[in-house]
């Protein structure tokens, strides 16, 4: 089992999740607002084609959380923008 | 770092996996490249859990095989999580170009697959809205059921294994929503009579889905979505649609995911980026072309490029493979009889040929677009945007759209847009094709790029 | 069908030098129509970065076109209300050799001189304006005059405004002659059409000479290829459009070989763009990686937080440039009616509106802002024929 923090709140995962799977596991759907409309999005295509489930891990933009595999002490964020 | 090979086959799904297998016991050198840290590609996506494997999908022991034999090839080297980011032919020789490796070879195949193909509507960027290629990435590659209420829409062949696979670990699927006839089928009997094993496999995702009491509605549409006060996915809007795709009568269903196939788009931009001929097929997808042995445009005495599976025409794994083994053997320039393989392909062809013709998607879509409906998703731009960028900025033609609008500029490079927009604007084959140019294919970074010119 | 007809002026070309000046006549009062081989913004103003620039320019008669056309730019935004992300956001040209330093501080001087607000700014200032900017950069001059506007929705706006005001543009129309009359031009004919008028405003940029062909005349304008390097959309890290101080040289430099130089600057969508590169290849297809390598290593040297950021697109280009690096605004030398307004070479956006206001004025026989006699095109006439 893994643990992160999700704004602030600790979730756990398992080994070999991707930072996605992970967060739906936990009912958690929302990975960023749009840099525009601020508005909601999160997992679309699954397989790292569409950019649109990007959140900050550890203070860094942009990651697609469908691809990124989970990590114990990850610091998760809803990213705002880009 | 440069590292050459005799050929190098660019995607490990199962048309890649085969080229790779047939051109390595042909006696070549290989490098396989792919972009995700697992092989199999979209089709054989699996865990580390052997038993979800098993349970999940209904071949994975064909696509274990081959993966295992393309592990155990001495002749193949496996270069995983590696990204081509640019692609060009220079001196009669291919340069890939990945961040901190460049690739080498003077032959190349091609096998980088297809990512679904979406459609828009009121409300599909609502998180809870997917495609059915993500519902069945989220369970087949990492055992996760991506919610409480799915609900799987679309048309295509698709749709059964991805209901069936969630229904089969338990998950709550409350309903299958079928754009086509209940009866499509009957025009496709000849292709169910020579392909009894698809027959079969297709029966078997039936009554799964009603061993689980999931109620499978035809000539169907998810036409919306809404969202709940904490802006996920809450319900969606079906409609009893015709053959033409217009609405008639709507209901409601309450969900927090709607899972959405409309097909899919094959990944050519290894294959603009080199300037391959491309050509528009049936679907309206734009697909590379090459003739019998797989070959693209670009193969003469230096330089052979060589195409296999989706990238050339959508048609499932089974032509994915059969066209991989052909590639990989032309490319090794086998003697060995092809006549089997031609057989197999022309059989697995027709099939997929029938299945494209008794699942059409007439253009009756752009009558459920309001103007707030999304269309470039990346970049925010609405129906309502591109149609007063027509009527004011004289906008034509997806060029000027993305010039004027942003439409297709954002992050994706435009994969989840670019056919929609293509639709749209009613643009014309030669449009299509120059539209998926891309110079550079996949995103990296300025440090990676001011490093390159220094290898 | 019957093609319209009745127009005082056809402009060749609907980029943003054949808009502004369409936009110039028909505020004029005249009926004007615009042809295009391709649709509007398809040639080189689609591949420019917008730059509205006072800072670049050495005294003389280009850069007062060029302050005259950045005040322009202002006024024809206000005229056809905007929407083309028109920004005064000012431009900071860094130096970093002793030499660079000298010719910047020199040719600030100059520039004051010619009215251009120019301030001489060092380490604390720099960093005030550009947090980002690289320590090692000491010294720079800020220029307020300098502004950026994004050039396709400039072009577009200025079309729809033309039309509204009873312009009529016909896109997919390749101009196949010119007819001529006892050494005047008559008539445009074109793939969609022959379209009578005896004003033409040749605006066809790169392919200008090839224009200037049908009429016999010579305009010996040539491509200098150009790379910009477009970035994934990001919180804003660059707040001016900075470059080094390099870009002028290159930019009247006739080596044909690469000349390339840092220019960087934020874009109001989120996105980067870097340029800047000059190259004579011709119409060199395809794209050349070393040279956008170098353009990003040039980049990082001037803001070391660009090693992270992800590049997204490149946008290739080719400046239209005449021999002596200056534009070619005016009547032919010969054709009476046939005026040619190219050759703007990087700075096409920048000088747009001002260069329209020429050839409007030459049109209308009045007095200008300016004399026009240094951008003329007879003054190739009197080279002879190359």
């Amino acid at each position: 089992m893994i643990t992160f923090t999700f704004n602030g709140q600790e979730l756990s995962g398992v080994e070999g999740q991707s930072v996605a799977a992970a967060l739906i596991a936990n009912e958690e759907r929302i990975t960023r607002l749009t840099r525009h409309e601020e508005k909601a999005r999160g997992l679309f295509c699954g397989i790292g084609v569409c950019y649109d489930c990007l959140i900050t891990i550890d203070g860094q933009k942009n990651l697609r959380s469908c691809i990124t595999l989970l990590q114990q002490g990850m610091v998760i964020e809803v990213q705002h923008g880009n | 770092m440069e590292i050459k090979y005799q050929v190098i086959v660019v995607g490990a799904g199962p048309a890649g996996l085969n080229a790779a297998k047939y051109a390595a016991n042909a006696g070549l050198q290989v490098g396989l490249l792919d972009s995700s840290t697992k092989l199999g590609g979209q089709y054989w996506r699996h865990s580390a859990d052997e038993l979800l494997n098993q349970e999940v999908h209904h071949d994975f022991d064909r696509g274990s095989l081959l993966m295992d034999a393309v592990r155990a090839n001495s002749r193949i080297t496996i270069h995983s999580a590696c990204s081509i980011w640019s692609a060009s032919v220079i001196d009669e020789e291919i340069i890939l170009r990945s961040a901190g490796t460049t690739f080498r070879t003077n032959r190349l195949i091609l096998a980088t697959g297809a990512y679904d193909r979406s459609l828009p509507f009121p409300g599909w960027d609502i998180p809870g809205v997917m495609t059915a290629g993500a519902a069945q990435s989220l369970l087949k590659g990492q055992g996760v059921i991506a919610g409480t209420k799915i609900v799987i829409a679309g048309t295509g062949p698709f749709l059964l294994p991805v209901a069936a696979g969630i229904a089969i670990r338990g998950g709550n699927v409350v309903g299958v929503v079928e754009a086509a006839s209940k009866y499509r089928w009957l025009g496709g009997t000849i292709a169910l009579l020579r392909n009894p094993a698809k027959a079969i496999e297709g029966l078997g995702y039936l009554f799964t889905l009603r061993r689980s009491k999931v109620p499978i509605r035809y000539r169907q549409a998810v036409v919306a979505a809404h969202a709940g006060a904490s802006g996920v996915l809450e319900s969606v809007t079906i409609a009893n649609i015709d053959s033409d795709f217009a609405v008639h009568s709507t209901y409601s269903l309450p969900c927090d995911v709607a899972a959405v196939s409309w097909g899919f788009t094959p990944d050519t931009s290894l294959a603009g980026a080199l300037f391959l001929k491309q050509k528009v097929a049936t679907d309206g997808s734009v697909v590379v072309a090459v003739d019998e042995q797989q070959r693209t445009s670009h193969s003469h005495k230096g330089v052979q490029i060589f195409a296999a599976g989706e990238v050339t025409g959508i048609g499932g794994s089974d032509l994915a493979l059969v066209e991989g083994a052909i590639a990989g053997l032309a490319a090794a320039g086998s003697k060995k009889n092809l006549k089997p393989l031609l057989s197999l392909r022309r059989r697995a062809q027709a099939f997929a040929t029938t299945l494209e013709k008794i699942h059409p998607i007439p253009s009756g879509w752009k009558g459920w677009l309001t103007p707030e409906t999304i269309i470039c998703r990346c970049e925010e731009v609405n129906y309502g945007a591109l149609v007063s960028s027509q009527a004011e900025l004289a906008v034509t033609d997806a060029r000027s759209a993305k010039l004027m609008t942003r439409c297709g500029m954002g992050l994706c490079q435009g994969r989840t847009c670019s056919r929609t927009l293509f639709d749209l604007l009613g643009s014309g084959q030669e449009d299509r094709i120059n539209g998926t140019f891309r110079p550079i294919i996949s995103p990296i970074t300025l440090g990676e790029l001011a490093q390159d010119g220094l290898l | 069908m019957a093609e319209p007809q009745g127009f005082d002026a056809v402009v060749i070309g609907a980029g943003v030098v054949g808009t502004s000046t369409a936009l110039a006549l028909v505020n004029a009062g005249l009926k004007v129509l615009i042809v295009d081989r391709g649709n509007v913004a398809q040639g080189t103003t689609s591949a420019g970065e917008g730059n509205i620039l006072v800072s670049d320019k050495e005294p003389g008669a280009e850069l007062e076109l060029a302050l005259r056309s950045r005040d322009a730019w202002f006024e024809v935004s206000e005229d056809i209300g905007g929407g083309f992300e028109l920004e005064a956001k000012g431009g900071i040209v860094v130096a970093r050799s002793e030499a660079g330093v000298k010719n910047l501080r020199t040719l600030g001087r100059a520039q004051r001189s010619s009215g251009i607000a120019v301030q001489d700014i060092s380490t604390t200032e720099l960093r005030q304006l550009e947090p980002h900017l690289s320590p090692t950069i000491t010294e720079g001059a800020f220029y307020p005059q300098d502004a950026q506007c994004q050039p396709m929705l400039a072009a577009a706006q200025m079309m729809r405004t033309v039309k509204n005001r009873g312009g009529e543009f016909i896109g997919g129309a390749t101009v196949t002659a010119l007819e001529i009359r006892n050494g005047a031009v008559t008539a445009v004919e074109t793939s969609k059409g022959k379209f009578n008028a005896p004003l033409v405003i040749n605006a066809t940029g790169t392919w200008a000479g090839q224009i200037a062909e049908l009429a016999g005349s010579h305009l010996p304008i040539a491509p200098r290829r150009g790379f910009i390097l477009v970035t994934a959309p990001t919180r804003q890290i660059i707040f001016h459009k900075v470059y080094d101080a390099e870009y002028v040289a290159n930019v009247s430099s006739d080596d044909s070989d690469l000349q390339s130089s840092a220019v960087v600057e934020g874009t109001q969508n989120g996105t980067i763009l870097i340029g800047a590169s000059r190259e004579r290849v011709g119409f060199k297809e395809g794209i050349d990686f070393p040279v956008l390598s170098i353009l990003a290593r040039q980049a990082i040297e001037l803001f070391p937080i660009l090693a992270g950021i992800q590049l997204l697109r490149v946008y290739r280009g080719f400046r239209p440039y005449a021999p002596d690096h200056l534009p070619v605004i005016g009547e032919d030398a010969r054709i009476k009616g046939l005026w040619h307004n190219a050759g703007h070479e990087g700075a096409g956006i920048g000088l747009a509106p001002a260069s329209a206001e020429l050839i409007r004025d030459g049109i209308l026989e009045r007095g200008s802002f300016m004399n026009p006699t240094p951008f003329s095109p007879k003054r190739f006439a009197l080279e002879g024929s190359a």
